[in-house]
């Protein structure tokens, strides 16, 4: 925790000196913390650019050596990247993520799927005993259960369209507000050795458990060897993304070109005028 | 989303710059946005459940609807009036008023320099015609009249007095044309209907209650005569007073004089011919029984 805070507080000196001007470090001791490019702005094009708000800001660095360097920074969409975080949303993808996939097979026999219990137990009447139709009624030591777990349960269902959408959108904008989100120029690192990742994510104050999105599902070599073993540092294609390993992982690492794939295909569904195709419901091999 | 949103929006970000990370254990869904099952249970809350004591009322035996224990009842105690006798039979025209038009207009879901029709506003996506709920296209709306900028070349199924008013005023043409259900089906979603790879229909002539609407040039129907539809703006204009503008001195006149054919369903599409969009080509007939069919002279 205080490792994170003190990160946030390097991380916010540059914020609001960026914010003030786009120039070169004046002092030796922003020197020290990372070197800047005499360009600190990349050029990105924002597709649907926001009209009442300006562009969110991160840096881009980069992962070949273990001291950070800033290669820049880059426009970032408000509407994908500083929407609305809502912590129900997040709750309701989280909660629909674990329940698509559970299936129950907590299991018991009812009365007649007990063994025995055919005969009736006792005369109905002249005994003074109450009356009974079976040893393996509910009431009985031994019965069957009545209204008991029937297995298999599915608890498959489908959280509404936007709202995966939003949820997305709230994970993206908390990970970024909670200087949570780095953004790197490619996944290539030097060596397999699975030591130099930890002493980056060390260095650079991520983490503990990191997680690395590019677009593509095959990763260069070194990265998927060094991470191969970590079972903390994970890699994820853009198709992948979703909200519980976004909130599971403490840091969130997307390539550039990732952002720009996460921020095509969400703006893209926030402004498609065929939603109403997108919110109809869920049906098994629907081919639309 | 307003400023106002947004100023809200950015506090609540900053607020989370201050708070511990979000991770999966400390999110929730909202206060009372659970509902939790109604019946209770244990010493009194599983008392009765709501069915209260004793009798038909505890068992839930509700009596038929209507009943009443004997009497007569109401719904059987008059004649049927059969006021809505086969209205389900009827053409359902689901507006769209001339506000949401120019909306589309100015927010550039429709292109003014083209001819619209009723698949142009269907492929905007926020109207919607359903064929099978007896939908027969679109019926423009006198809403938003005074508002209505476009000059337009427009292709409605129904319009009032006004609404040809209001299009007209601004220089624009309008036409009421009739589309029987194959044709419409095509006409609303294209896309479904060239995957079919079955052949573009050709557009029947409306039925019998509907054909003294579609003849009369004072509805600009597609069947009336072209120089009484002419004469009839005039008319129009003179009634509502206002000057008509000269379409023919408009450097858009080609554009205006755009008219589908009666038995045309696509603006550049002959009946006939079918739209392969997987190859991106168009198959024409050659077979001459195939041609005198679908253009009969």
């Amino acid at each position: 925790m205080l490792l994170n805070i003190t990160k946030r507080l390097v991380c916010r000196k540059w914020s609001t000196r960026s914010m003030s001007s786009n120039v070169l470090p004046h002092n030796e001791q922003e020197m020290e913390t990372a070197v800047v490019p005499s360009t600190p702005i990349l050029k990105r094009e924002l597709l649907y650019p926001c009209k009442y708000e300006c562009p969110r800001e991160a840096w881009v660095e980069n992962l070949d050596t273990v001291k950070e360097q800033k290669l820049g920074m880059i426009h970032l969409h408000p509407e994908v990247f500083g929407g609305k975080p809502r912590m129900d949303l997040l709750h309701r993808n989280v909660h629909w993520q674990k329940m698509i996939r559970y299936v129950s097979f907590a299991h018991t026999k009812t009365r007649a799927e007990v063994k025995g219990g055919g005969k009736k137990p006792w005369p109905q009447k002249g005994l003074g005993r109450a009356r009974h139709g079976s040893i393996r009624s509910p009431l009985f030591k031994g019965g069957g259960i009545a209204h008991g777990p029937r297995s298999p349960t599915t608890h498959f269902y489908m959280l509404n369209f936007y709202s995966r959408i939003h949820g997305l959108i709230a994970a993206l904008s908390v990970k970024l507000a909670q200087d949570d989100l780095h953004i790197v120029n490619s996944l290539e690192i030097p060596t397999e050795d699975p030591k130099y990742l930890e002493e980056l994510i060390e260095n650079r104050n991520w983490g503990p458990s990191v997680l690395m999105i590019d677009v593509d599902d095959i990763m260069p070599q070194n990265i998927s060897v060094a991470t191969d073993e970590v079972p903390h540092v994970n890699l994820m294609p853009v198709y992948g993304l979703n909200v519980y390993s976004m909130l599971k992982h403490s840091t969130l690492v997307l390539t550039v070109n990732a952002v720009d794939r996460i921020e095509e295909r969400i703006l893209y569904h926030l402004h498609r005028n065929d939603g109403r195709e997108a919110v109809k419901p869920y049906h098994f091999n629907n081919n639309s | 989303m307003s400023v106002t949103n947004f100023c809200k929006l950015d506090t609540a970000l900053n607020l989370l710059r201050k708070l511990p990370r979000v991770t999966l254990s400390n999110i929730k869904d909202n206060p009372g946005s659970k509902k939790k099952p109604k019946r209770g249970r244990a010493q009194h809350g599983g008392d009765k459940h709501g069915a209260g004591n004793k009798g038909s009322g505890q068992r839930q035996n509700y009596m038929r609807l209507g009943y009443e224990t004997g009497n007569n009842p109401f719904y059987l105690r008059f004649q049927m009036e059969p006021y809505y006798k086969g209205h389900h039979l009827r053409r359902q025209y689901p507006p769209l008023s001339l506000l949401q038009l120019q909306k589309l207009i100015d927010t550039s879901r429709l292109p003014v320099d083209k001819p619209i029709d009723l698949t142009a506003i269907c492929n905007t996506g926020l109207y919607v015609c359903k064929p099978d709920k007896h939908h027969f296209g679109i019926n423009l709306t006198d809403e938003g009249a005074d508002l209505f900028q476009a000059k337009i070349n427009i292709e409605v199924q129904w319009a009032s007095e006004q609404v040809i008013a209001a299009v007209e005023r601004n220089g624009g043409v309008i036409t009421t044309a009739y589309y029987d259900p194959q044709s419409l089906w095509a006409a609303v979603n294209p896309r479904r209907f060239f995957m079919k790879g079955v052949p573009i229909p050709k557009r029947m002539i409306p039925p019998q209650d509907a054909i003294d609407y579609y003849t009369n040039p004072a509805n600009r129907g597609y069947l009336a005569d072209p120089e009484k539809v002419s004469w009839e703006r005039l008319v129009l204009s003179q009634k509502y007073g206002y000057k008509l503008p000269e379409i023919e001195k408009d450097p858009q006149y080609r554009m205006l004089c755009e008219r589908k054919d009666p038995l045309q369903v696509f603006f550049g599409l002959e009946p006939g011919w079918v739209v392969n969009l997987h190859d991106r080509k168009i198959l024409k007939p050659c077979d001459e029984e195939v041609k005198a069919f679908y253009n009969p002279q």
